[in-house]
């Protein structure tokens, strides 16, 4: 039943067994080891799966892995530069107080980037409409709201290094 | 939380897929965004042998539209394109916005108009301004294409027209009337992530004079096991100058047609109320706009 | 404020927010060990019945899987409370909830695992199922929870302070009502996962879990698996939020553990989110009636609290809760005569246990609502109401609780002015409304409820060349930020940088004792530890310090990473010089710091009577705030939106503002899902049907308001640091400030929870009705 299929994950190309029925979230997990990705509730219900395929933030644990040979794939693990610099969000979510038990943290960034990928300078209310799929139970959604709007201001001025 | 085994057949010409369909039978599934198929999976409620991805066919996404003649879509097509197509905004408004208020970004980016359509839940956010456009869907088979209307498709809950073999291909939207607008908008305890209490489209047309209600449609989602077609509220309003008074008499016809069930989510009496609100807001939302056309 | 401290009181960015923010931070289920195994359980079907027969025979045959551990193989009772513990890793005889686990799994992966699950056969009885407190006490010679709870309730309590009756007689302003509470869940978003390894040759089990409480998880296996505490060690990795629903056991620890010692494998076990709905341990719903007496003045004369706690199925942390929810009455208004008869009641639904604010949130709701129909009745404010009785640094209620210190006025007052309160109450459109609340919270227990008396929190400080300065200690970074915190403390108390310090904790072997992160203790209880722990290091290293730059070693102070001379500036060096050279010479530096609650009894203070379970509730300092809420009714659809909230602290001295303001609004969302969307619905059967976070509905970004925080100048001169709690006590005025709010907006008061749309249309009707009849 396993095939051996190719996933570009975060520019890398990673030849992985799988059968059809595997999910994204657990081959990105479990076969690729980027354990980033987290699994919080299994049915689409909180985000913390979410990556970006295509640039469009997708739930990884309703996503067949073997749908997803040929497309561009990212997770949280990709955003950081090749120097290590961290990503204008990921510093604006440190900076602002934006994390606290940090689950919903890798999944709550991807959505904000393919956010501020399409939009660049959100309103508040674009920028709540556009994580209200990713639960955060911690920190009450204000300094995440606050940190991509900081990011969309950096990334605006200075891009992205 | 497993999935079963199955075969993964991913077509990507709509001659395969349709052969595929035909092959399989009731023993496959069509995988379109998944974000229901997989979850019924998950849950154990189905089993299927086979499933065809139908993402990698070309032919079954996008929008497409000629002036004069209306929107065609591609039952395939993402949820978020269709809510960000300028054409779909500016022409299918209440569609526009429906598939705005469909679950998340996420389920947005992954679900298909044609999935919210053939999974036929009744709280389902786009089939009900698709049907008050009066959208005609496409199915396919390998013996050739039909036409129905949307509203003959979905038969219930869960229930829809699809005979073995055959596939939802399009969805076909007529031009809109002259002077005419449409509005969606729903009821829910929040106000992301929901699943709607009651929804609502009004698609209403108005003569020159643009006071006079020349046509209507109003459909209500989620107070019936598929989309509801008011008969009295077109009768109530059509032919006759837009005022409050008749507007409020459209608001009880529209909630006195409902159908609504308790649920978790909320009772029927509530269901009943707030459609008679969501009627009256709409009317006059559709109204306002259809002026400014 | 202590204007002189330069590392509390900054808004650092968290230790481990980089590694957060990369997907770097392990969690328990990010862990994968050699050889390991995957653990899964199997569930009941039934909320009450009997097990006739567990036959797993099959499963075992089926390839892949390793191991079935059932019930009776670790029949040892645990609980979170020595004193009631009734718990078992795994049904034994009889299923009390929905889901319990009955048998649990070993194999070489989850899915097969979970496939086992169905091979193995449960035979039931099944029995009547009570699902709601009062039929369960009226069915309770039919229908038996626990054979040693003949009357279906874990433990009731009465609690006389002063004389309420003869004040109540005086009183000019009486008031009863009563209040009902849902049944709520963290909702945190970690599912439970642990990890077990066990070594067949040495006997020894390491543990990795996704705990609040490494300490008390620790006992409990200890308990459990029949092993002493010595041979077990407990690791928390980084864990995905808590809520108090990580403050216990779970069967995943068990389960894992047992699991790992029958196979000599590593064992990781993983809930899935129907699981944690399925072994909740959330609030308890409450059924209250209070009776609140005013004199002509408006000053509260007496409260009687009468409060059901609907249980579920076992103990849990049940019996502190109750006696939780007595003691809140007592605060933060001067309650000189009070009387409390609280019970907490078994039903066949999964077992409510620790929530954040525990205790203090059902209490609240009703008393903050009820002062606020009373100023009514009076004709002043609710503002007002409140001041008057609010109490005052050394106050000491009936019941012998004693606050050394509160800014509780200041905060009533911070929030009155910045939301522009007393302009608008009262004075809003139809429709539109404002409403205010106060709360407070403890910062730690103050009494043991822990079976010894030995310090609740060790800190070790190691200082040398090699580390510079490490902290050791046992606390759980549950996400609320106590690493960093604790960072922030030890470099003020030792003169040095936050970010120079290492902080070791949530390892019982790795760090010294510490109770757990609950009840707020921590930034309080850990702070006095490090004081300690760093007085012991400074002395030594001044004396070095003060040979090398030539001066007495007590006239140096500390600051910056240097050593001065108070008196000749001039004389100083590099605090890292000093530690090379001490360590040089005399090898690594340590100090050992404890904190020891103060015991305090509850005692009635009228008659100098010891009243039981009223020792619960006392705390070495208390957090105080306000928050004040507006909102905006839509009358046709009955749907509340939330324009502003307007919230005013007493954390003492916040030791890093930036997390306070994140504890605070993180309270106030939390706390706005309990008020407005969040309930488990449960069948008559017992199954709870809205078991996911599709249905269960916690707040989204879209229901964030604007929220306006202050946290009012405050210093606890008793507290290290003089620090106070910020974690549980925003949760507490958020429901009846809400509910306030809803009542200015519409003249209705609401008295159970959640307050829907449909709740408040049907109410909006009612009241119609009800003036059409009066002819209005």
């Amino acid at each position: 039943m396993k095939q051996l299929i190719e996933l570009t994950i975060n520019n890398r190309v990673y030849e992985v067994p799988v059968s059809p029925k595997d999910l994204l979230a657990d081959v990105i997990r479990d076969k690729v080891g980027l354990t980033g990705t987290k699994k919080g509730c299994g049915q689409g219900d909180c985000g913390a799966c979410t990556v970006l395929i295509d640039g469009n933030p997708v739930l990884s644990c309703l996503t067949l892995a073997i749908a997803c040979q040929g497309r561009k794939i990212t997770t949280i693990e990709g955003l950081v530069a090749e120097d290590g610099q961290l990503h204008p969000i990921q510093q604006a979510y440190v900076d602002h107080g934006a994390v606290q038990c940090g689950f919903c943290t890798p999944g709550m960034i991807l959505t904000s980037k393919a956010l501020l990928d399409r939009n660049p300078k959100p309103s508040e209310e674009e920028i709540k409409r556009g994580i209200s799929g990713n639960i955060c139970r911690c920190t009450g959604y204000k300094k995440i709201v606050e940190a991509i709007f900081a990011a969309g201001e950096t990334i605006s001025t200075e891009g992205v290094k | 939380m497993y999935l079963n085994n199955f075969e993964y057949f991913a077509p990507e010409t709509p001659g395969e897929a349709l052969d595929l369909v035909a092959r399989m039978g009731n023993k496959a599934k069509v995988l379109a965004g998944g974000t229901d198929l997989l979850i019924m999976m998950k849950e154990k409620m189905i089993q299927p042998e086979y499933l065809i991805d139908i993402n990698n066919v070309k032919e079954f996404k996008g929008i497409s539209y000629e002036p004069g003649k209306g929107a065609v879509i591609g039952a395939a097509t993402k949820i978020s394109e269709v809510e960000h197509s300028p054409v779909i905004r500016d022409k299918y408004f209440a569609l526009h916005q429906a598939a705005g208020e469909l679950g998340s970004a996420q389920v947005r980016a992954m679900a298909t108009i044609g999935g919210n359509s053939c999974h036929a839940s009744p709280a389902a956010e786009t089939p009900t301004p698709l049907v008050a456009f009066g959208a005609k869907i496409v199915i396919s088979s390998v013996s050739g294409d039909r036409e129905l209307p949307l509203e003959e498709f979905i038969l219930g809950n869960r229930k829809n027209a699809l005979a073995e073999g055959e596939l939802l291909t399009q969805f076909i939207l007529p031009e809109p009337a002259p002077k005419s607008a449409s509005r969606y908008w729903y009821i829910g305890l929040r106000d992301a992530m929901e699943i709607d209490a009651v929804n609502m489209a009004v698609n209403m047309v108005l003569e020159n004079d643009g006071r006079t209600v020349k046509d209507l449609r109003l459909v209500m989602g989620s107070v019936s096991p598929r989309p509801l077609v008011s008969v009295e509220v077109p009768g109530i309003l059509v032919g006759k100058e837009f005022n409050s008074e008749l507007v409020e008499k459209a608001a009880q016809a529209a909630a006195g047609e409902a159908k609504p069930i308790s649920d978790i989510r909320a009772s029927a009496e509530y269901r009943r109320e707030v459609t008679a609100v969501l009627a009256r807001r709409l009317l006059q939302q559709a109204f306002d706009a259809a002026r400014e056309v | 404020m202590n204007k002189d401290f330069t590392q509390v009181g900054r808004s650092v960015p968290r230790k481990d927010g980089p590694l957060k923010v990369k997907g770097e931070a392990i969690y328990t289920g990010d862990m994968v060990l050699p050889r390991m195994a995957y653990g899964k359980i199997k569930r009941s079907p039934y909320a009450h019945a009997i097990i006739k027969k567990i036959d797993y025979s099959k499963a075992l045959e089926m390839p892949g899987v390793l191991a079935v551990v059932t019930g009776d193989e670790a029949p040892k009772k645990w609980g979170i409370v020595p004193q009631t513990a009734n718990e078992v890793a795994l049904a034994v005889g009889k299923v009390r909830f929905y889901n319990e686990g009955v048998a649990a799994v070993a194999a070489i992966d989850e899915e097969t695992a979970e496939a086992a699950l169905d091979l193995i056969e449960v035979e039931y009885e099944p029995l009547p199922v009570l699902t709601d407190p009062f039929e369960s006490m009226k069915r309770a010679n039919e229908v038996c929870i626990h054979e040693d709870a003949p009357d279906n309730i874990l433990h009731a309590g009465d609690q006389l302070f002063g004389d309420p009756d003869k004040a109540f007689a005086e009183c000019t302003y009486v008031l009863e009502r009563e209040f009902h509470t849902s049944y709520v869940n963290h909702a945190f978003l970690e599912p439970h996962t642990s990890l077990a390894s066990y070594d067949t040759q040495s006997g020894q089990l390491q543990l990795w879990s996704s705990t609040q409480v490494p300490h008390y998880l620790h006992t409990q296996l200890s308990i459990v698996l029949e092993m002493p505490m010595s041979k077990i060690r407990v690791t928390v990795p980084a864990v995905g939020g808590g809520f108090g629903g990580k403050g216990e056991a779970s069967p995943a620890d068990f389960c894992a553990a047992l699991l790992s010692r029958k196979i000599g494998r590593p064992v990781r076990v993983a809930f899935e989110r129907s699981e944690v709905f399925a072994t909740n341990k959330g609030r308890h719903p409450c059924h209250m009636k209070m009776k609140i007496g005013l004199d002509k003045d408006g000053y509260i004369q007496a409260v009687d609290f009468d409060n059901t706690l609907d249980g579920g199925a076992y103990a849990g942390w049940g019996i502190v809760v109750m006696f939780y929810t007595a003691s809140m009455i007592h605060l933060p208004y001067k309650v000189p005569n009070a009387r409390a008869n609280v019970r907490r009641v078994y039903t066949n639904k999964p077992t409510c246990g620790a929530m954040r604010g525990l205790g203090g949130v059902q209490p609240r709701y009703a008393m903050e609502c009820m002062l606020d129909e009373m100023a009514e009745m009076i004709g002043i404010s609710p503002y007002e109401l409140k001041m008057k009785n609010a109490v005052e640094s050394g106050y000491r209620s009936v019941s012998n609780l004693h606050v050394p210190h509160t800014e509780y006025r200041k905060c009533l007052q911070t929030a009155a002015e910045r939301s522009g309160y007393l302009e608008k109450h009262g004075k809003l459109p139809f429709g539109k409304g404002i409403g205010l609340a106060g709360g407070y919270y403890i910062s730690g227990t103050a009494y043991t409820l822990y079976q010894s008396y030995k310090p609740h929190t060790t800190v070790l400080i190691r200082v040398d060349t090699e580390g510079g300065a490490t902290v050791h200690c046992a606390a759980a970074d549950i996400g609320q930020g106590c690493n960093t915190v604790m960072a922030q403390m030890a470099a003020e108390a030792l003169g040095i940088r936050y970010e120079d310090v290492h902080v070791v904790s949530g390892d019982t072997e790795l760090g010294t004792f510490d109770l757990g992160s609950f009840a707020s203790r921590l930034t309080y209880a850990s702070g006095v530890a490090i004081k300690d722990a760093a007085k012991q290091i400074n002395d030594k290293l001044f004396e070095v310090a003060a040979g090398m730059v030539g001066c007495r070693a007590d006239q140096l102070e500390v600051k910056d990473c240097r050593f001065y001379s108070k008196f000749e500036p001039k004389k100083t060096i590099e605090w890292a010089k000093v530690v090379d050279v001490y360590t040089n010479s005399v090898g690594t530096l340590t100090g050992l710091g404890h904190f020891s609650p103060p015991r305090l009894k509850g005692i009635d203070l009228t008659r100098g009577k010891r009243v039981q379970g009223a020792n619960i509730g006392h705390s070495p300092t208390f957090g105080f705030s306000c928050q004040i809420w507006e909102v905006d009714v839509d009358l046709e659809t009955g749907k509340i939106r939330v324009d502003k909230v307007t919230e005013a602290g007493d954390c003492g001295q916040a030791v890093n503002p930036m997390s306070v303001d994140g504890q605070v609004e993180g309270s106030i969302l939390f706390a706005m899902g309990q008020a407005l969307y969040e309930e488990m619905k449960v069948a008559p059967d017992g199954k709870i049907i809205n078991a996911s976070l599709h249905d269960y509905k916690v707040p989204t970004a879209m229901e964030l308001p604007e929220i306006d925080t202050t946290i009012v100048d405050s210093y606890d001169p008793t507290a290290p640091f003089g620090v106070k709690e910020s974690g549980e006590g925003p949760v507490q005025p958020t429901i009846p400030a809400i509910t306030n709010a809803i009542y200015d907006a519409i003249g209705v008061r609401f008295t159970d929870l959640p307050i829907t749309p449909e709740k408040v249309l049907k109410a909006l009707k009612e009241k119609q009705e009800n003036q059409k009849s009066e002819g209005r």
